[in-house]
């Protein structure tokens, strides 16, 4: 078992459209707010259930890295990849857990707590 | 901001472990430290021989007892292992809170996004299903 979640969707729709539906309210959360720029505040609204994060990388149409938590819980890192082939659009999704990806490309743990996983953490 | 993070979220296995695998045989892994077959087969002897020492081990495996130390240091920083005292000699036990700690978490993820795209696919249409990555490629979709 890894700590990691992937699933691929294929939409028949351009991925202007698919972009516009996953990147609005509703889909991540029911209010989303995103700063669409690397190191840009993220808020995922749920009534109930708040996540916060930031934005790592983003390509309009194309492709949305984020982390994001629950309060105090360890962040999760999320891709959203989207291609089209044909008349079809690809979305792509990975979501891991902090530790593993940063495990993979070598960068030293930080303390405890979800504020030190931040942008400056995956600049390092 | 927390101070109840369990250990094993604080400290992780280093690099090396899990960089060496492919994503697909990574299978096994919390944090990386399941992705090394030694670290599987030692942790496999210490649950089926529970209060087990690096010693006995060793005599297991056609490793050196330090090489022994040093995934059971390993496998005890991801959470899978305790350490126990006794007189001379240190014990492991398998823990697995860390193991299912990770099971949690991706069940409870994977049913969210499943939930997600089974909505995307209501809204934008598409008959096929969502799948994870890995299974059969539909025919009509070029790659």
């Amino acid at each position: 078992m890894t700590e990691r979640i992937e699933r691929e969707l294929w939409l028949p729709a351009t991925p202007e459209a698919v972009w516009e539906a996953v990147t609005s309210d509703g889909w991540l959360a029911e209010h989303v707010t995103l700063d669409l720029r690397p190191g840009g505040d993220a808020q995922f609204d749920s009534g109930g259930l708040l996540r916060s994060g930031w934005v790592e990388d983003v390509a309009i149409a194309e492709r949305l890295t984020f982390w994001w938590a629950v309060d105090d819980e360890p962040a999760s890192r999320v891709e959203l990849r989207i291609d089209a082939h044909g008349d079809s659009t690809r979305l792509r999704v990975v979501e891991t857990r902090p530790l593993d990806v940063l495990d993979l490309i070598g960068v030293p743990l930080p303390g405890a707590g979800g504020a030190n996983y931040g942008p400056a953490l995956v600049a390092a | 901001m927390s101070d109840s993070r369990p250990e094993h979220r604080v400290r992780g296995p280093r690099a090396g472990s899990a960089a060496a695998h492919s994503s697909d045989d990574r299978a096994g892994a919390v944090f990386g430290a399941l992705s090394d077959p030694t670290r599987r087969a030692l942790l496999a002897a210490v649950a089926e021989h529970p209060a087990t020492t690096a010693t006995e081990l060793a005599s297991q495996l056609p490793i050196s007892r330090q090489a022994v130390l040093k995934h059971l240091n390993a496998l005890t920083d991801a959470g899978l292992l305790g350490r126990k005292r006794s007189g001379r000699e240190v014990r492991y036990e398998f823990t697995p809170a860390a193991l299912s700690d990770a099971v949690d978490w991706m069940t409870a993820v994977g049913a969210e996004w499943d939930e997600r795209l089974a909505m995307l696919r209501g809204q934008l249409g598409g008959g096929t299903g969502a799948q994870a990555i890995g299974a059969a490629p539909r025919s009509r979709h070029p790659h």
